[in-house]
């Protein structure tokens, strides 16, 4: 009789937890961070691409991955979890085109997704899937750009920007403070690269970009694009510094200003 | 049979074995291609030919190579001629009740006791009823013939230059009484440290 | 009755196709496009029964586009008909076999190398430098034997793919009227105005 009760993984906890769940989000937690930014006309994927070793072929390692000519997803957690369920998603794109002559629309795919993640939170002898994953797109014969997430429980939702993995919180938090409608190509770029330097310390060579414009318009930016961008953050940064030192240094000299005139006005007055 | 057409002949040689093929693909009268080889290698001593429906040389060809990797991997050995035979015939006769249409021919060497490579050479039914012969075996749309030829022309102990004119006089003057085969031919003489491989041309037409 | 023709020439495979969809005696299109663009250099004329073709066809197109998707590479010509001819062959031996003959003409961008394959419902295969289904095979087949030329320039392989068509407009009963012609080359897949 016991036996079906311990075959399954994923069962209530007495307050009403689902503890396996909750360790797939802490793998999730674990794992290298991913953004997505969404702009007025373009979305942006951008991770934290952790460095290979010397002796190993960076394509190898893939975590932007395209699920159809429109789609793509990013994901962070336990990458052989992602793979298996990249595979799906693709396998479900090219079924669904050649069963309704459509291309699928994000949302659609996101559904499928989360879909199969909620499986394995509900199933007997599985555990669920490690991985959170974002999930940017245009959907056919229209120019909004789209972007979901998806956690293991199996919720999806849609976002302006948002963060998943390692430091996301922070991530979240900075996009929350300077994520604006309507940003144009080149801010949304320039947002999530910025986004992603908040827990990436050793910049561009770190960072993996990719930008679709349109629908199925997909473009990775590579090294140099990347660098030139994180300069330019940099200097912006070193002039933000700048300002505000000087504007420090013109408080404590106007302080200092004022207490020197108020100790000469102690000061018995002896040449007047 | 006649449906593709396509025939294949293995003679035994002194210390050697040749195998051959015509070259012809056909759609019933129509012929689709002249390229179309019907040998080909199961390991460095060991063809296998096959005449028949050319769907079916196709997947078992690829049903053979599977297998023969299998065994090569668990046994940690190459096959050798008579395993691979009682192979062929045990992967026809699985489709007993729905078979494979070829008639499958083999040729290779096996080593003895001693170190030394005899021939060895088998036909097969389409369910895999398997036939050694010393001499010479046939298959395909122009089996008769290559009977009849055959028959004239072989000798015992012949060495492999000498087996290679006989298969090659064999398959050419056989294929040229047939409608369903020709197209040139292709030969192989399998000799203990390599084989001999030669395209013919014949009556191309 | 349908009829398609492909030849291989210096650096690309030209495939025809008529453009008829027929049911019994009736014509019930003429402009239907029977050649399906597999990849960036990979083109497919189907024939057959009618719904089994586009039934097959497409089944193959998203196989192949999802190998491509999975592998961030296309598969060459010479697995793909492999792959198609199995699929073939599986379905002969299957409770209902698909009903499709194939010309698959492909541009090898690894090796520089135009290669043409004929494939018949029953999952025959063969590479050959020219290739014909329908009853148009038994014309064409031996002007192509005649005047094909593997090194032909562009116009040439046009110039012969003409005489074919025009061949067996003229003595074939139940000719088609137009056709579609598609190439493949380095530069990927075109469509000719014939």
């Amino acid at each position: 009789m016991s036996r079906s009760y311990d075959r399954a993984l994923t069962v209530f906890s007495p307050d009403g937890h689902l503890f396996q769940v909750e360790y797939a989000n802490e793998a999730v937690r674990r794992g290298t961070c991913a953004v997505g930014v969404r702009g007025k006309d373009i979305v942006v994927l951008g991770v934290e691409k952790k460095s290979v070793l010397q002796l190993q072929d960076p394509r190898t390692v893939r975590k932007v991955v395209m699920l159809d000519d429109h789609i793509c997803l990013a994901f962070a957690g336990l990458t052989a979890d992602g793979r298996v369920l990249i595979d799906k998603a693709r396998m479900e794109c090219q079924s669904h085109r050649l069963t309704v002559e459509d291309p699928v629309t994000v949302e659609y795919i996101t559904r499928h997704i989360a879909g199969i993640q909620q499986r394995y939170t509900q199933s007997g002898g599985v555990r669920p899937f490690g991985i959170s994953t974002l999930i940017v797109g245009f959907d056919p014969h229209d120019t909004r750009p789209r972007l979901y997430m998806t956690e293991p429980s199996g919720i999806y939702s849609a976002w302006k920007a948002n963060a998943i993995g390692r430091s996301s919180k922070t991530v979240r938090e900075f996009l929350e403070k300077n994520h604006k409608d309507d940003l144009t190509r080149e801010e949304t770029i320039k947002l999530t690269i910025k986004s992603l330097l908040e827990v990436v310390q050793t910049g561009a060579k770190n960072i993996e970009i990719s930008v679709m414009e349109s629908y199925g318009k997909v473009t990775a930016l590579d090294l140099s694009q990347i660098e030139a961008i994180v300069q330019e953050i940099e200097r912006e940064k070193e002039a933000e510094a700048e300002r505000k030192r000087s504007r420090l240094a013109a408080t404590a000299a106007g302080q200092a200003a004022m207490s020197s005139r108020a100790g000469d006005a102690a000061q018995p007055s002896g040449q007047q | 049979m006649e449906y593709n057409g396509g025939s294949v002949i293995a003679m035994v040689g002194k210390g050697c074995v040749a195998i051959g093929s015509d070259l012809r693909l056909g759609n019933q009268a129509l012929t689709v291609a002249t390229n179309f080889e019907k040998v080909f290698p199961v390991t460095d001593r060991i063809y296998i030919g096959m005449s028949g429906l050319a769907t079916d040389v196709a997947t078992l060809r690829e049903q053979f190579r599977f297998r023969v990797n299998m065994y090569t991997i668990k046994e940690e050995r190459e096959i050798e001629p008579e395993s691979f035979a009682h192979l062929v015939s045990s992967t026809l006769y699985e489709r007993r009740f729905g078979p494979y249409f070829i008639e499958p021919v083999m040729a290779g060497l096996w080593k003895t006791q001693a170190g030394e490579y005899k021939p060895y050479i088998a036909a097969a039914d389409l369910i895999g009823c398997l036939n050694f012969a010393k001499d010479f075996v046939v298959a395909g749309t122009a089996s008769e013939k290559l009977f009849g030829v055959a028959e004239g022309l072989w000798e015992p102990d012949l060495e492999p230059e000498d087996l290679f004119e006989t298969i090659s006089q064999t398959l050419l003057n056989g294929v040229d009484r047939d409608a369903y085969s020709g197209w040139g031919a292709v030969i192989h003489v399998i000799l203990p440290d390599k084989v001999i491989t030669r395209t013919l041309k014949g009556r191309m037409d | 009755m349908e009829c398609s023709f492909a030849l291989t020439g210096k650096g690309y495979v030209l495939i025809a196709a008529d453009t008829t969809a027929a049911r019994s005696i009736v014509k019930m299109k003429i402009d239907e496009d029977k050649i399906k663009s597999l990849g960036p250099h990979l083109l497919m004329a189907y024939s057959g029964e009618p719904g089994d073709t586009t039934q097959f066809a497409e089944y193959i197109e998203r196989n192949i586009r999802l190998y491509q998707i999975r592998n961030l590479y296309p598969l060459r010509p010479p697995s793909a008909a492999s792959w198609i001819r199995r699929a073939l062959a599986d379905s002969l031996r299957s409770r209902k076999p698909y009903s499709v003959n194939l010309l698959l003409g492909g541009y090898d961008t690894s090796n520089h190398t135009p290669s043409l394959y004929w494939i018949d419902y029953l999952g025959t295969q063969a590479e050959v430098p020219f290739a014909c289904h329908g009853y148009g095979s038994y014309f064409a087949l031996s002007l192509l034997d005649r005047y094909h030329d593997p090194e032909a320039n562009l116009e040439e392989g046009l110039a012969v793919l003409r005489r074919c068509i025009d061949e067996v407009s003229k003595r074939l009963v139940v000719s088609p009227g137009k056709y579609r012609v598609k190439v493949v080359d380095k530069d990927g897949i075109r469509e000719i105005e014939f």
